[in-house]
């Protein structure tokens, strides 16, 4: 009778979770299909598009889940730099500076990082509906593109979309909007060593579309 | 000759529309001021007038700490948003922060300022090679994914001078920010609010701590949260709300005791209720006569004045139990009544010292008392005697107390008994352990060690300003005073450094002086050459060509602005900050630098070596015991001038001094035996003690002035006796019961009045006249 009444209010619970995401059995499918085992390396190559600036910024290097809510952002190219995530903590380290510590609260971007991130390289699709309203487009065994909108008004404040694309079980590029118009898109893995050196948004997002 | 039955009901009525009348008037007129301060002596050095100041207006004192816990971090910041919201546009709080970042926390109409009132300037031109390394360092911030916050500030403040400032204007040590508010270890959202109202004034801060609450209930989501306060205005209120609470139910308690005892002693509810009115035309005849001779009249006061009006009980009493059979009640009164005018007088010349100490408190106190007193007595000698009953019982035939007296006459009056006494007296105020005196009003009000554990824990996560010390800078005017702090800054620098002092918060950390600013002006280049710079500084680098015109406009702007002063930034919440850092007074200005954890006093106190005295710390314990010296030694000089006029008073009355003698010997000895034995006890005195010691002395002077009185009638010393236990036992009842309760102030009072009422007792029994004798 007990046991009974403790599995019927686990049902409820459970289903209520999954309540707030209706989002379709391929789309989950298609992220748990992403998974890797932690520790997991990518390389990147970063073009930011700018309303300050009159052509983007280019920067590359190393993106690594440590696994758990552990994530490294190693910027090799035009300076050394690395960001550090750990238990909400974010730790910016450059060459001939002390270490800078802040709060995960106050970079948003950062945050957006590493809870898309970290959900799509362990596989995880239901912290990932957590945090967003997911969205997929294109064939799972080919092309396709995934597009991810926080969930948490504030942080669309500043994070207005991602959108990943991707062939078969690999993600190829991580695109993201923000809200007063500016662009961020990165070239992961093997992609990331064809960075344009002047590059635009028209060739990135044609690159993103490539077959591998 | 008494009055029939109608004039009697008459008389009653229209004593009844007279205490109406002054109910009336007190309802109407008396205005109760719980500011600690009006009730302290006025300061004499300029340490002891900052601290009236500062107790009430200082920066620290009018702090509150607030703690909400009891939910997650998000539920706990948006209640920390939500409360910082509402109560800042509440004209009651001049600073309500939460740690959540402000970028307008420099008035937008200020912000070209930003170049006068930062550092950079000093060291560093606003030249090509520093804009191309700032802006270079801009660029790489850019490319990190932190960067939404700086891209707003870019376009107009490329060097990030505001952020330079929200910095340097940032608690120094200040406590973990999450979800944007401010959290301690604990998890609690912290907050900070300064009220306008003074510290120690309980009222004015209820009123602010009530809004806090209210506005906290109002939240949505805080029904499971919980908010905690602290600081000297919530202790002050806590404090009050204690001692009334147990002053209210031992009350209570000792009231019901009290008129089952008059009952007992008298078997007739008429005379119990219409002893009640020489009392209650007292209470109400001196707080008339205080809100005519005073704006407002203190609390402390009424609590006090009603104490000692506990002398004016005995008139009624006196007055029913020296009633014989048959007689007439206005002949048994006129039979006491120069007794009574004695005991009256002498009362009120003893209280008339107090109005001579010079303290507003004690004059309202001796006005009350003095006013009180008379009413009281001329409404028991004239007014109360009409309308007692003509039949009684003569309370001298009762057949104990005829054993009582008896017993009495028979006690031994040995002459060398107040040698005894006294020598008895000497030896324990000399061997008594401790210090005499109790300097510390804090120890008489004590907190509950969790609630100050609890403020230390806040004021650390805080890094809020101590209460205890504070560094004052003084110089004729207000920009002498901040550069005063600017030449300082760099020793107190030094001083934070080898942790002499955790933070040591100087006026000029808002504000520099003019001549500073006007220095970082001229520093600032011509439009040309800025122009010239920063497209040189850019070349190379991908920012858009025009997105720097707002920066441009700015320094133009700050080239020409009149230097910012005091008066202008006050109207800017930082502006409010410096306003309480920065005070005229007596024709100068002083600076208050805020200290929180010092380590080493005497490296603080080193600071204002060779300054002259423009820089000195202020310890506000010393300078707030120094003051409680002087008002005891105010209380003291007034009661040696009290003693040397009741001798007087008391000689004429009586027209012989071996008469006074028999009056007043036992009264001095049982008021110094009272001392004597609470000092062996371990008991500090305090000036509650001192208080308490001359209403017991009051009640001693009746005890003696009746047992010394010569009629050669057995009944009517049998009815003397009778009076005075009955004054004995309800004195003992009301003051006994407050000796019990934990609160060291109401202990105090209790314990001094009970001790003094036994010891004026059985001394004045003792060293009487023998009845054999006379």
């Amino acid at each position: 009778m007990m046991s009974s009444l403790l599995l019927w209010s686990a049902n409820i619970s459970a289903s209520e979770a999954a309540a707030p995401a209706p989002a379709s059995s391929a789309t989950l499918a298609l992220i748990s299909a992403l998974g890797q085992p932690a520790p997991a390396h990518t390389a990147f190559a970063e073009a930011r598009f700018m309303q300050v600036l009159d052509r983007p910024l280019v920067i590359s290097g190393e993106l690594a889940w440590l696994g758990d809510d552990k994530l490294q952002r190693r910027v090799e190219q035009p300076k050394a730099e690395t960001f550090t995530i750990a238990d909400g903590e974010v730790t910016q380290e450059r060459a001939g500076k002390k270490p800078r510590h802040f709060s995960l609260s106050r970079a948003p971007q950062l945050q957006v990082l590493l809870d898309s991130f970290v959900a799509l390289l362990s596989g995880d699709p239901t912290h990932l509906q957590q945090v967003f309203k997911i969205s997929h487009d294109g064939d799972p065994a080919a092309h396709w593109t995934l597009s991810l909108v926080p969930r948490d008004t504030k942080v669309a404040r500043t994070i207005a979309a991602i959108t990943i694309n991707g062939y078969a079980t690999v993600s190829r590029c991580m695109q993201m909007h923000e809200a007063d118009g500016d662009l961020a898109v990165d070239l992961l893995g093997p992609l990331a060593a064809r960075m344009p050196a002047q590059p635009t948004r028209e060739s990135l997002l044609a690159l993103c579309g490539e077959a591998p | 000759m008494s009055l029939r039955g109608g004039g009697r009901t008459t008389l009653l009525v229209l004593w009844l529309l007279a205490l109406a009348g002054l109910g009336w008037v007190v309802s109407q007129r008396l205005k109760i001021s719980t500011d600690l301060r009006s009730f302290m002596p006025a300061p004499t050095t300029p340490d002891q007038r900052l601290l009236m100041e500062q107790v009430g207006e200082g920066p620290g004192s009018r702090l509150l700490l607030l703690a909400i816990s009891g939910g997650s971090d998000e539920e706990l910041a948006a209640l920390s948003q939500g409360l910082v919201a509402t109560l800042k546009n509440d004209p009651r709080y001049s600073q309500v922060i939460n740690g959540s970042f402000d970028p307008g926390a420099l008035d937008p109409a200020l912000l070209p300022y930003r170049y006068l009132l930062s550092p950079t300037l000093d060291t560093q031109p606003l030249d090509e090679a520093y804009l191309a390394d700032q802006l270079q360092q801009r660029l790489d911030e850019l490319s990190s994914p932190a960067a939404s916050l700086l891209k707003g500030l870019l376009p107009r403040d490329p060097t990030l001078e505001v952020l330079k400032l929200a910095q340097m204007w940032a608690p120094a040590k200040s406590p973990q920010v999450r979800d944007g508010v401010w959290f301690s270890a604990q998890d609690e959202a912290l907050l900070l609010v300064q009220t306008v109202a003074a510290g120690f004034d309980p009222g004015a801060q209820q009123q602010a701590i009530d809004g806090i609450e209210k506005a906290f209930h109002a939240l949505p989501g805080s029904a499971g949260a919980k908010l905690e306060l602290s600081g000297p205005g919530y202790f002050s209120v806590v404090v009050g709300a204690q001692t009334r609470h147990q002053a209210d139910w031992i009350g209570r308690i000792s009231t019901v005791g009290f008129i089952a005892l008059l009952l007992l002693a008298y078997r007739s509810i008429g005379s119990l209720l219409l002893s009640a009115l020489p009392i209650a035309s007292a209470a109400l005849a001196g707080i008339v006569a205080l809100t005519l001779a005073f704006p407002d009249v203190h609390g402390i006061t009424l609590a006090f004045g009603f104490t000692l009006l506990g002398v004016a009980q005995e008139y009624p009493i006196r007055v029913l139990s020296h009633r014989r059979a048959g007689e007439d009640a206005l002949h048994s009164v006129r039979a006491l009544w120069p007794l009574l005018l004695t005991a009256i007088a002498s009362a009120c010349i003893a209280y008339l010292a107090f109005y001579a100490s010079g303290v507003n408190g004690l004059k309202q106190l001796a006005v009350f008392t003095i006013v009180g007193l008379l009413a009281a007595g001329f409404s028991t000698r004239y007014l109360l005697p009409h309308l007692l009953p003509r039949r009684v019982r003569d309370v001298a035939d009762m057949r104990w107390l005829v054993r009582a007296r008896a017993f009495v006459d028979r006690l031994p009056r040995p002459r060398w008994l107040p040698l005894l006494v006294a020598a008895a007296i000497v030896a324990m105020l000399a061997l008594a352990p401790g210090p005499f005196w109790q300097n510390n009003l804090a120890a008489l009000t004590p907190l509950p060690q969790s609630m100050l554990q609890h403020d230390a824990r806040l004021r650390q996560a805080l890094g809020a300003p101590d209460v205890r010390y504070l560094l004052v800078l003084q110089a004729p005017t207000a920009q002498g005073v901040l550069e005063l702090s600017q030449q300082l800054q760099p020793r107190v620098d030094a001083l934070v450094a080898r942790h002499a002092v955790d933070t040591l918060e100087l006026p000029s950390r808002y504000l520099p002086a003019v001549a500073l600013q006007r220095e970082r002006q001229q520093k600032l280049p011509d439009q040309a050459t800025l122009q010239h710079d920063l497209t040189e500084a850019l070349d190379g680098l991908p920012f858009r060509a025009d997105l720097f015109q707002p920066f441009l406009d700015d320094v133009r702007t700050a080239r020409t602005l009149p230097p910012l002063t005091p008066e202008r930034y006050a109207q800017t919440p930082l502006g409010q900050r410096l306003a309480a850092m920065l005070v005229p007074r007596d024709g100068h200005w002083l600076g208050l630098g805020t200290v929180s954890g010092v380590h080493d006093v005497a490296a603080l106190q080193a600071l204002g070596e060779g300054s002259h005295g423009s820089v000195r710390l202020l310890d506000l314990k010393a300078a707030s015991e120094s003051l409680v010296v002087d008002y005891r030694t105010r209380i003291l000089q007034a009661l040696l001038a009290a003693a040397v006029l009741l001798v007087l008073t008391i000689s004429f009355a009586l027209r012989s001094v071996r008469r006074a003698w028999h009056v007043l010997a036992p009264m001095t000895l049982a008021t110094f035996l009272v001392l004597a034995v609470e000092r062996m006890a371990g008991i500090e005195i305090s000036l509650f003690h001192l208080v308490a010691l001359i209403l017991a002395g009051g009640l001693g002077l009746h005890y003696a002035l009746f047992f010394e009185r010569d009629t050669g009638d057995p009944a009517e010393q049998r009815r003397t006796l009778h009076a005075t236990i009955v004054c004995v036992l309800s004195a003992l009842l009301v003051f006994g019961m407050l000796a019990w309760a934990t609160i060291p102030v109401l202990r105090a009072i209790g314990l001094t009045v009970s001790l003094g009422v036994a010891f004026h007792f059985c001394l004045s029994i003792l060293m009487a006249p023998h009845a054999s004798e006379s």
